[in-house]
């Protein structure tokens, strides 16, 4: 009885609440961005539908999936249909691992604030981030279309190449916690008693400059931008399997998002938690920290998008590989040398 | 270059294997977000290197030239309007002044000044809408914004004077049409007062930004002879180093009355031709500061009776519009209607440079020089 | 002049991404609502300018309600798109009467010159610039049409 209600009942309520909340997120997150950018650029965004806008990602909802469905001559069905689904769902499993809060109390039993507690939970969320990039390759791949598939494979080359630099950034917070569960790396900025941006501020940087890399992003978006010859991967794709796409894109956002607060910002901590005078600031429940500091993340994304100009491919890859690379090594080896020199 | 002159490709014989390591001759076609119009531009790819480049035109040709010798004179200033649809006031400044270097009848000064204002007011407007759409296409998306909001003030004022905001048919064969309304002059410097705080903006998003050096910088390079050889003019032959603007040099409508400098860029590269054009929106502002203290009173037309019949003959008359030198030759064989007019479009003749400009670069850098030669499509193909 | 370019940035410069932050701040200061230029048509109608060359109207006199159209034809004329057709006929005094009176909308390209032709205030631009129809065969105004004008259905949400 323990075991079916431990092992079955509240894993199958939380995976349902996280996919209910991380699903209505990123439908929102779709209206934000438009009126983010709209405000920034002086103008008001979506107003029409529903009172400022807000029923605007429902009315999108169902117009692409109304939509006709195409696909194109010669193209490879299954996979076209799969490619798709092979790009969202590695985005959404990621959020099995991130802790949205400390432990707590239900019904008599601890229940943590998490899916589950992976002991490789870093190792898990880069493999799986991996897996989507296969999905944008056979996307380029099934449609059948010469400009498409390069846009996939520079598509790809890209997320690859700042991958690397990613996961080199990620070794100083590991050095630091000594731990790949994501878990415990809170709880161990929780004992640091300072959020370990503080300690690894390029670290950060790096990190989350790879993140707007890795998603396609502005300034890192020349393979999915308009005013490219080629429109990149999802060319020949509309209505429902585009929406897919869509939506992966932002899931993967707010996966980076994640991923940069519970790394570096203390997760569900609240600002200086080793200081015990600002403790009136508990009364916020962790939860909504860890909401308002991924919002935050989010924002900054929004904002780079309306701001700059872009890379050309070739800027951006050789950024990637000659000048982010070489930093975060020696992120590194300095975190290294220097954890190991003040342990003694 | 001679050796690569003339050459042209033919799209339907080429045969090609999707991974063929040879070229891939790819149509950046006459719909695409960034060729600023109907313009095709058919690109000879070796991977990501643009080999050769050919542009096909035509697509917006409308006859406007054939229009003008079936309409009396007056009657065809409103067409030429539609030709570049972005700085509709220098068009008509040009055709009036040479219809009315043909009859030898000069314009009052008070429709001298105005008519500077105007036309500074529209080169402003011609180039934040350059601005825009070039930062645009390179991904800076809330330039174009903030561009088109100044705009936005300069059209009120077309609008407040004769009507309409873009095709403003605003000058007559003599002088003016409309007296200034009340409160011109205060719309005018307000505007002034507020212009050179806005270019500050821009020059903040993107001048000293590293993303725009880079995509800028080195970009489409023309050097000062081919420029001079192959009749660029306008900033893109500034940029490139030649001093060579047709207000200092053969200064028409009051012109030769305002101070004002004429900047100029050294390496040729889109980057240069940036700054000369953001350099020039301050001076145009300078300009129209100037003017709008000191318009003088007086009529504001010249007499030159309701039909207007030019002496046998031709005229060749050019003016600096935002594009370049804009030219109008027009013959008279002695009736209501002109003979012929032929327009000089300053975007036609800048866009041979593409070619030149373009070899040797990235795909993405070919959106970036069509987007520095700033060309209008209803100019090129009339 | 010659353009100043700016000199190459410092490494402390590159390094703390100072161009990329200016840029990033000024776009942040804008998004305070005051600074917003967006007119929300058509809850908002824009209020275009006195001289604004709209739809094409014929004006009657406001004491006697007769037309003010003299018939002359210059506005024809005048026309570079040759829009406009007049028809009259003499009357007992060997005036000239306007009978009907032909405006082409679709051919117009409201340049102006009809009205600054018309020697009586009859013809005028308006401002009225909603002209959006159904079909081709509408937009040829007949005289009723151009002396009451254009009445578009109004959303006001």
């Amino acid at each position: 009885m323990d075991f079916l209600i431990d092992y079955i009942l509240i894993p199958m309520v939380k995976i349902g609440v996280v996919f209910g909340v991380i699903s209505l997120v990123v439908a929102y997150l779709t209206l934000l961005e438009r009126k983010v950018i709209a405000f920034i650029q002086v103008r008001l965004g979506p107003m029409r539908v529903g009172p400022h806008g807000l029923l605007q990602p429902i009315a999108d909802g169902l117009k692409l999936m109304l939509k006709e469905d195409i696909v194109p001559a010669g193209a490879d069905r299954l996979i076209f249909t799969m490619a798709p689904i092979m790009t969202l769902i590695p985005a959404f499993i990621v959020f099995a691992v991130i802790p949205f809060g400390p432990d707590f109390e239900l019904f008599g039993r601890q229940v943590g604030f998490f899916i589950t507690d992976l002991n490789i939970g870093v190792l898990y969320v880069l493999a799986i981030s991996s897996i989507g990039i296969l999905g944008v390759i056979l996307g380029g791949w099934a449609s059948n279309s010469k400009y498409p598939l390069l846009g996939a494979l520079r598509s790809a080359a890209q997320m690859v190449s700042y991958e690397v630099a990613l996961g080199f950034s990620i070794i100083g917070v590991l050095l630091l916690a000594g731990t790949l569960s994501l878990v415990e790396i809170v709880e161990a900025q929780r004992d640091a008693g300072v959020w370990y941006v503080f300690l690894q501020p390029v670290g950060f940087v790096l990190f989350f400059i790879c993140g707007v890399a890795e998603t396609n992003r502005a300034p890192f978006d020349l393979p999915e931008a308009e005013s490219e010859l080629v429109a990149g991967f999802h060319t020949e794709y509309s209505g429902f399997r585009f929406s897919l796409f869509f939506l992966a894109e932002y899931a993967s956002m707010i996966v980076i998002s994640s991923m940069a607060v519970t790394l570096f910002w203390g997760g569900w901590l609240r600002p200086f938690p080793g200081i015990g005078a600002l403790g009136f600031l508990d009364y916020i429940p962790p939860f909504v920290w860890f909401a308002l500091k991924v919002l935050v993340f989010l924002y900054l994304y929004l904002w780079f998008r309306a701001s700059w100009p872009r890379y050309r491919y070739d800027q951006l890859m050789s950024l990637g590989w000659r000048i982010l690379m070489p930093i975060a090594i020696a992120n590194v080896i300095v975190t290294a040398a220097l954890a190991l020199a003040l342990r003694r | 270059m001679t050796e690569t002159r003339g050459k042209s490709f033919d799209m339907s014989t080429d045969e090609q294997t999707l991974f063929d390591a040879n070229e891939v001759t790819v149509s950046m076609g006459p719909q695409h977000p960034s060729t600023h119009g109907v313009l095709q531009v058919r690109l000879k790819l070796d991977g990501e290197k643009v080999m050769d480049a050919e542009c096909v035109i035509g697509y917006l040709h409308r006859g406007v030239e054939k229009l003008g010798e079936n309409q009396t004179y007056g009657q065809f200033v409103p067409t030429l309007d539609r030709m570049d649809y972005i700085a509709a006031v220098s068009n008509c400044l040009g055709y009036c002044e040479a219809i009315e270097k043909m009859l030898e009848v000069e314009a009052p000064p008070r429709a001298q000044y105005v008519r500077v204002i105007l036309t500074e007011l529209n080169r402003i407007s011609s180039h934040l809408l350059w601005l825009g759409t070039h930062a645009l296409d390179i991904g800076a998306m809330t330039v174009f914004l903030y561009c088109f909001r100044e705009r936005e003030e300069i059209l009120k004022i077309f609008e407040n004077y004769c009507g309409a905001r873009l095709t403003t048919h605003v000058f007559r064969i003599g002088g003016l049409q409309y007296e200034l309304y009340d409160g011109f002059e205060d719309e005018v410097r307000a505007f002034v007062k507020g212009f050179p705080e806005k270019v500050d903006e821009y020059e903040t998003l993107l001048t000293e930004n590293r993303i725009w050096l880079g995509r800028t910088r080195d970009v489409g390079v023309l050097n000062k002879q081919d420029a001079i050889d192959m009749g660029v003019t306008g900033p893109c032959l500034r940029a490139s180093g030649v001093e060579w603007d047709i207000r200092k040099s053969n200064p028409y409508a009051a012109y030769a009355e305002f101070d004002f400098d004429v900047p100029t860029g050294e390496h040729g590269d889109t980057y240069d031709r940036y700054l000369v054009r953001i350099e020039e929106m301050r001076q145009s502002n300078r300009i129209v500061s100037q003017a709008v203290e000191k318009i003088p009173g007086g009529p504001i037309r010249a007499k030159v009776g309701k039909i207007i019949k030019p002496p046998v003959g031709d005229v060749y008359h050019s003016i600096e519009a935002p594009k370049g030198e804009l030219g109008y030759y027009v013959v008279s064989d002695g009736s209501t209607q002109p003979y012929r007019v032929r327009v000089r479009p300053p975007s036609y003749v800048n866009l041979q440079a593409l070619r030149q400009m373009v070899i040797g670069h990235m795909v993405a850098d070919v959106v970036a020089v069509i987007g520095t030669l700033d060309i209008v499509l209803g100019e090129i193909d009339r | 002049m010659k353009v100043v370019r700016p000199e190459a940035m410092s490494i402390l410069k590159k390094i703390f991404l100072v161009d990329l932050i200016k840029g990033l701040l000024l776009t942040f200061s804008y998004q305070r609502p005051s600074a917003n230029y967006t007119e929300q048509y058509p809850k908002v109608r824009p209020k275009v300018s006195e001289r604004f060359r709209g739809a094409p109207r014929l004006n009657n006199d406001p004491v006697t309600g007769e037309t003010l159209c003299i018939a002359c034809n210059l506005c024809a004329l005048a026309c570079p798109e040759y829009c406009i057709e007049v028809g009259w006929e003499r009357t007992e005094e060997g005036k000239k009467a306007l009978t009907t009176f032909t405006f082409d909308l679709s051919r117009c390209m409201f340049c102006g010159l009809c009205e600054d032709a018309c020697p009586t205030p009859c013809l005028e631009l308006t401002q009225d610039f909603e002209l959006a129809l159904y079909g081709r065969k509408d937009m040829k105004w007949d005289r009723q049409k151009l002396e009451e004008g254009n009445q578009p259905i109004v959303y006001t949400r």
